[in-house]
């Protein structure tokens, strides 16, 4: 008889400590956990590791001046995917169920989104990628975002400015096996193919090959006025070497992958006079300016155009955080949700955001041409009704 | 650009290929002709040797280009093949050694293990990311017809050319490698002639991961060096020792260029799918164990009683 009363007593203690513990959260959370997951190690970790840093930067900013409504400081945890994405999963699922974040910023790779987003959306968590290009990735559900602009975007742009800007008739393709590099394939040999152009070849290669040279003879045979490489730094970089060894000396034309600076580290022989279409460049501004000075004060070198997507991705999600706060006292993730949603007209340091009905940001395109190992800065595109449109 | 150039362009690329292939097949080939075992950690080996040719090269080449760079590539390269030797034989001796008397199955396990081993600990001492090996000389093509040849594919041939004929002379001709053909044909009756077998056979591993490190330091000015380098290249090259008859040095020397232009001219000019191209080598092998089991010039082996 004593040792069920002292079961019952135990449960009783038991399950009033747990009603103070949660209540006490429920009172005042004295923090609040944000996810992110990236590539941090292996081949593509500078991916990662520049955008990570983008949202760090705002969080300490943030946390500086006090945190959510003054108090509540914001954690940044973050997950390594290697750009795979079954470690994406691995990932989502200790930061979800572990850390009990309110939001991920990210993931960086296409692929990894694409599983990432499904699970997010299934438990309503919401995602923002600050990298994630494929035209899809919002068309998983409510819960997925993007402070980047959608490939679909930049395949329209793609083809018709390879058609119309450069004259490019005959158009030769390699491309990565994997969702973002197709997605870019796709879509720009659609609008390329839609003004009378022709991919006379397209040859594909696996994620992590460096050798190339089989491809690029057969395009070399094919004799095309240009050929366009939509792929992540690492191959992009073997490919311009190889093409040059194998005396290759049409252009080159790539996406915004090339806007990773690492390319200039890794082939900076070979970058010369490719062309390439991208984030766009951001208008000069102050706050621009500030964050680049901050950014690179912090960590000694410059944020690329992703780490200012997710610098910008970071604080639209500190203005809900802060909306859902003031008015409920708790952070819940579909109300968080619909206040991220809800954005409009966001001064960001990449100008002014806004979302479409699908979580897609209204955007723009960026053409480049580089110079050694310099971009300069072509001009501001969109496809409007099936056709280029430079935006002044 | 003529289709005949293509067909020399693409037979220029997969003899560079093979002949990396080769390289790495006759450490396989002649470890397995003298103790009937496969060396499954001989790619790790390859990836250590490039590491530390890598660095060392790294650390006595000047900024500039010159004469001396060149030197400062071959004294690199001397580096990783000694370390690899010292690495092959030291796992030799602790590895596989202890297990020569215990089942066929335990060493080609414990292989399996030291290779685990090795990569892991490579990645967790270098890191995953893959560093650039900085060529020695002006890379930039020549040209013969249209078909351009750069100075690093001369540059592989010429190595693999005289590490074989090296090799060929070394084995065919001195007294070490009569007693290694000796101790390959028959070990104890060998040890009864006065051989010391332990000695042969651990101067065969220091061969062979030498050959390994040599093509892995080749190979990295163009592919780099990360932990996993050795992993694909080392399993192919297992098959073309396979294919070129595995024992026999000079299969294993067909075996590796017949891979290299096989896989070459297979996506080229046959219309096998590019994401096909690393099955090639298997289906070869399956192929040539099922029509011809001892390889190309293997030679058929009489069960001893």
């Amino acid at each position: 008889m004593k040792k069920v009363f002292a079961a019952i007593m135990i449960v009783a203690l038991v399950g009033t400590m747990t009603l103070f513990a949660a209540g006490g959260q429920e009172a005042a959370p004295s923090s609040v956990n944000v996810g992110f997951i990236g590539p941090m190690t292996g081949d593509y970790a500078n991916y990662g590791n520049l955008i990570s840093k983008g949202a760090l930067v705002a969080i300490d900013e943030k946390n500086a001046a006090g945190g959510i409504a003054g108090k509540i400081k914001i954690n940044l945890i973050i997950e390594d995917s290697e750009g795979e994405p079954q470690k994406g999963l691995a990932g989502i699922e200790k930061l979800s169920s572990s850390d009990k974040i309110v939001a991920l910023i990210g993931p960086v790779f296409t692929g990894v989104s694409f599983a990432v987003g499904q699970r997010v959306q299934d438990e309503g968590l919401m995602m923002v990628t600050p990298s994630g290009t494929h035209k899809d990735i919002t068309e998983i559900g409510n819960y997925v975002f993007r402070t980047v602009a959608s490939d679909g975007l930049q395949g329209d742009v793609s083809g018709h400015y390879f058609y119309e800007a450069l004259g490019v008739r005959n158009l030769a393709v390699l491309y990565v096996k994997n969702d973002y590099s197709q997605g870019l394939y796709e879509g720009t040999k659609a609008s390329f193919e839609s003004r009378g152009g022709k991919v006379v070849i397209a040859e594909t290669a696996q994620i992590g090959d460096k050798d190339f040279k089989t491809q690029l003879t057969k395009i070399r045979a094919a004799a095309p006025d240009a050929i366009y490489i939509p792929n992540y730094t690492a191959e992009m970089a073997q490919i311009l070497e190889q093409a040059s060894q194998l005396g290759m000396k049409i252009p080159f034309l790539s996406s915004d992958g090339f806007s990773n600076p690492e390319i200039y580290d890794l082939a900076p022989a070979y970058t010369d006079g490719v062309i390439y279409v991208g984030p766009t460049q951001v208008a000069e501004s102050a706050a621009y300016k500030k964050f680049v000075a901050d950014y690179t004060a912090k960590w000694g070198f410059a944020p690329d155009s992703f780490a200012t997507n997710a610098y910008d991705a970071a604080y639209i999600l500190f203005d809900a955080l802060e909306k859902v706060y003031a008015q409920t006292g708790k952070f819940d993730r579909k109300a968080i949700r619909d206040a991220f949603a809800a954005t409009k007209d966001f001064p960001g340091v990449t100008g002014t955001i806004n979302f479409a009905e699908n979580g897609d940001l209204v955007a723009y395109q960026g053409v480049y041409k580089v110079d050694k190992t310099t971009p300069k800065y072509v001009g501001t595109f969109t496809v409007v009704d099936g056709k280029l449109v430079e935006v002044k | 650009m003529g289709s005949s150039a293509e067909f020399f362009q693409h037979l220029m690329n997969g003899l560079t290929l093979g002949g990396i292939y080769a390289l790495i097949a006759l450490g396989y080939t002649m470890v397995y002709g003298i103790l009937k075992f496969i060396n499954f950690a001989h790619g790790d080996i390859l990836m250590v040797g490039s590491y530390i040719g890598l660095f060392i090269f790294d650390a006595i080449r000047g900024q500039s280009l010159g004469p001396w760079t060149i030197i400062a590539f071959f004294i690199a390269m001397l580096g990783g093949m000694i370390f690899s030797a010292g690495l092959g034989m030291a796992i030799e001796r602790i590895a596989y050694k202890p297990l020569r008397k215990a089942t066929r199955l335990a060493p080609l396990l414990s292989a399996i293990g030291v290779s685990f081993i090795l990569s892991n600990m490579a990645a967790w001492m270098w890191g995953t990311k893959s560093r650039k090996l900085e060529y020695p000389f002006d890379n930039s093509p020549l040209y013969i017809g249209e078909v351009s040849i750069t100075p690093h594919q001369i540059l592989i041939l010429i190595v693999v050319i005289v590490m074989m004929i090296s090799l060929k002379l070394f084995v065919d001709r001195s007294r070490i490698g009569k007693a290694m053909r000796a101790t390959s044909l028959d070990q104890d009756t060998a040890k009864l002639m006065g051989i010391k077998a332990d000695r042969i056979i651990a101067i065969t591993f220091a061969i062979g991961s030498a050959l390994a490190a040599t093509a892995g330091f080749l190979i990295a000015l163009e592919i780099k060096v990360y932990p996993s380098m050795g992993t694909m290249t080392g399993l192919k090259a297992f098959v073309a020792a396979v294919v070129g008859g595995i024992g026999n040095i000079s299969g294993a020397m067909v075996g590796g260029i017949l891979l290299g232009l096989l896989e070459t001219f297979g996506v080229a000019l046959l219309g096998i799918p590019y994401g096909l191209r690393d099955t090639i080598a298997f289906v070869a092998l399956i192929i040539i164990l099922l029509v011809k089991p001892e390889g190309l010039l293997g030679k058929v082996e009489k069960e001893k009683v």
